[in-house]
């Protein structure tokens, strides 16, 4: 479990988190949501420990990642958004680096590499920059380690390989598996995450899963507009209003939806969702 | 296991950074191979006026020596360039492996990979060179490891009459052979600490901007060296006290004095550096 308590940090002259905490469990598939800007990667670099807390703590599975001990190292990868690679391929990549990883499986990666349709024989500067992703995808989930961090994955994708994106991070990650994936374009990842974080400047303004939300936050999809909803938009053939789910009723999250809600409404939300 | 020091993990690193050294050095290394070959070359394709340009064993151990240097230098900012670098050092920040073995790592690839590769490789070059009948008499190879030999040479190309008749026979007498290697492997040493540590505190134009501060540090020294010498009257009427007598006697303790600085300062240069370099990779944030 990814435990962060009472977490200070700060760039140079911009504060990034004043006093969050938050809980990140096990084997789920986490979107961290939110605005350009509000720290989603620097949180993703604090669990990882190439950035350390002013004040505060954040452990993982007892770990301080600021240590970056070996047996924490082989537990977790991070995938960033800029596509960094060597020159080379990637079979040879992901064999230079998964010796170090002990659930490291070749086999899946070419697998992986297959379901997602990357040529095996290219080296990554001979890839097209989506097809550099979705290779560095497939080497990241083959090291199998129980934490994945994954920071605007889809940025890049053509619209079959978000699809196949997708696909892979939901088949192919097992129960014990926890995901984070961080991005902006929260329609890319709808029906893959479940908890959802959304962040703020300096705060946390949601940590629930679909259950919790649905149970709290009722999404109407209707011919009106409806005058107490915390969000309304237009969508084609009506409106969608995201409302206080005040009788308990049953709806599907939709998570453009939510956020825009969430973003206009922050203290209700965050209030309504303690 | 254990999280600071684990056999088999260093030996992955040991792997890792291994795979990546040729990939990455191949072509500086050639390249400092290929400037004796130049010259080499240059000498005896020249045309001349009967008389032939001969480059002796020692002339050549010396440019290898030099350019030796000049890879020790290189060799951090090459290798390890992206290692602090906030976006292309994520890699290396997150590879399961402790501070410990990725500096010990670093080190053994800075420190003996590279001065033994190019080493081997010059003295290789050379010895094929001087096998053909060109310009070059002699095998450098016969004479690279013989720091004294180097050391005489020196003496004969730099020295004065009194240090060459008096002063040399007593101080080559007064050394010993493993207090030489001692100091030279220190300088190999201190040299690539230096720049380990620069190609971990600066992000780009490493090597260019240790230079720079060693230039500066250099300066810096000198000013407050001739200060101190200039304004100390012991030290005045220590030298006033030099005839023709006593000077042989004086060069020895003088050069005893600055081989004994050398060796302190190689010691407690390399150890902090190294110490610095640590930390660095402990420490640095991404």
């Amino acid at each position: 479990m990814i435990k962060i308590s009472n977490l200070d940090f700060a760039y140079k002259n911009s504060q990034v988190f004043k006093n969050i905490s938050l809980e990140f469990k096990k084997g789920n598939i986490y979107g961290l949501l939110g605005e350009n800007g509000v720290g989603k990667t620097t949180l993703l670099k604090l669990i990882c420990g190439l950035q350390k807390p002013q004040h505060g703590s954040v452990t993982v599975d007892g770990f301080i990642p600021s240590m970056r001990e070996p047996d924490f190292l082989q537990n977790v990868y991070f995938l960033p958004e800029e596509v960094i690679t060597e020159d080379t391929t990637p079979e040879k990549f992901v064999q230079k680096i998964g010796v170090f990883y002990p659930r490291y499986d070749f086999a899946l990666f070419n697998q992986l590499m297959k379901e997602l349709e990357v040529d095996l024989t290219k080296k990554f500067n001979e890839l097209s920059h989506g097809q550099k992703k979705k290779a560095l995808l497939a080497c990241a989930m083959s090291l199998q380690t129980d934490y994945l961090f994954l920071d605007e994955p889809t940025n890049g994708l053509d619209i079959p390989s978000k699809a196949l994106f997708r696909k892979v991070i939901s088949q192919y990650c097992s129960d014990e598996t926890t995901v984070i994936i961080s991005t902006h374009q929260v329609k890319d990842v709808e029906n893959l995450i479940d908890p959802i974080v959304i962040l703020d400047r300096d705060d946390v303004l949601m940590n629930a899963s679909f259950a919790e939300i649905t149970d709290k936050i009722y999404f109407e999809y209707g011919p009106e507009r409806l005058q107490n909803a915390y969000y309304t938009e237009m969508l084609p053939g009506g409106y969608i209003n995201v409302m206080p789910n005040t009788e308990h009723l049953e709806s599907n999250v939709n998570i453009e939806a939510l956020f825009n809600a969430v973003m206009k409404n922050k203290e209700t939300i965050k209030n309504l969702m303690k | 296991m254990n999280n600071t020091f684990n056999i088999q993990r260093f030996g992955k690193i040991l792997k890792h950074d291994g795979l990546n050294f040729f990939p990455n050095f191949i072509l500086s290394l050639a390249i400092l191979w290929s400037i004796p070959v130049v010259i080499y070359l240059f000498t005896a394709l020249m045309p001349t006026d009967g008389t032939k340009q001969i480059y002796d064993a020692m002339s050549r151990v010396n440019v290898i020596d030099a350019l030796l240097k000049i890879a020790i230098i290189i060799a951090p900012a090459i290798l390890y360039k992206t290692c602090n670098d906030s976006r292309k050092g994520i890699g290396y920040a997150m590879l399961p492996a402790s501070t410990l073995e990725k500096f010990l790592s670093m080190v053994i690839f800075c420190v003996i990979v590279t001065p033994i590769v190019y080493i081997a490789g010059a003295l290789a070059i050379d010895s094929i060179l001087a096998i053909i009948n060109g310009p070059y008499d002699g095998f450098a190879l016969s004479m690279y490891f013989d720091k004294f030999s180097q050391i005489e040479y020196s003496f004969e190309q730099h020295g004065t009459k009194v240090m060459l008749d008096d002063a040399l026979p007593i101080f080559i007498n007064n050394l010993s052979p493993a207090f030489m290697r001692v100091l030279s492997i220190l300088g190999i040493l201190m040299l690539s600490s230096i720049f380990m540590f620069g190609n971990m505190i600066f992000k780009k134009r490493k090597t260019g901007k240790m230079i720079g501060i060693l230039i500066i540090l250099f300066i810096i020294f000198m000013i407050i060296f001739i200060n101190y010498v200039a304004n100390n009257e012991a030290l005045a009427n220590y030298f006033e006290q030099i005839n023709e007598d006593n000077v042989s006697e004086f060069i020895i303790r003088l050069i005893r004095i600055m081989m004994n600085v050398a060796l302190y300062t190689e010691i407690i240069v390399s150890t902090l550096l190294l110490w610095g370099t640590y930390r660095k990779i402990k420490t640095q944030k991404y």
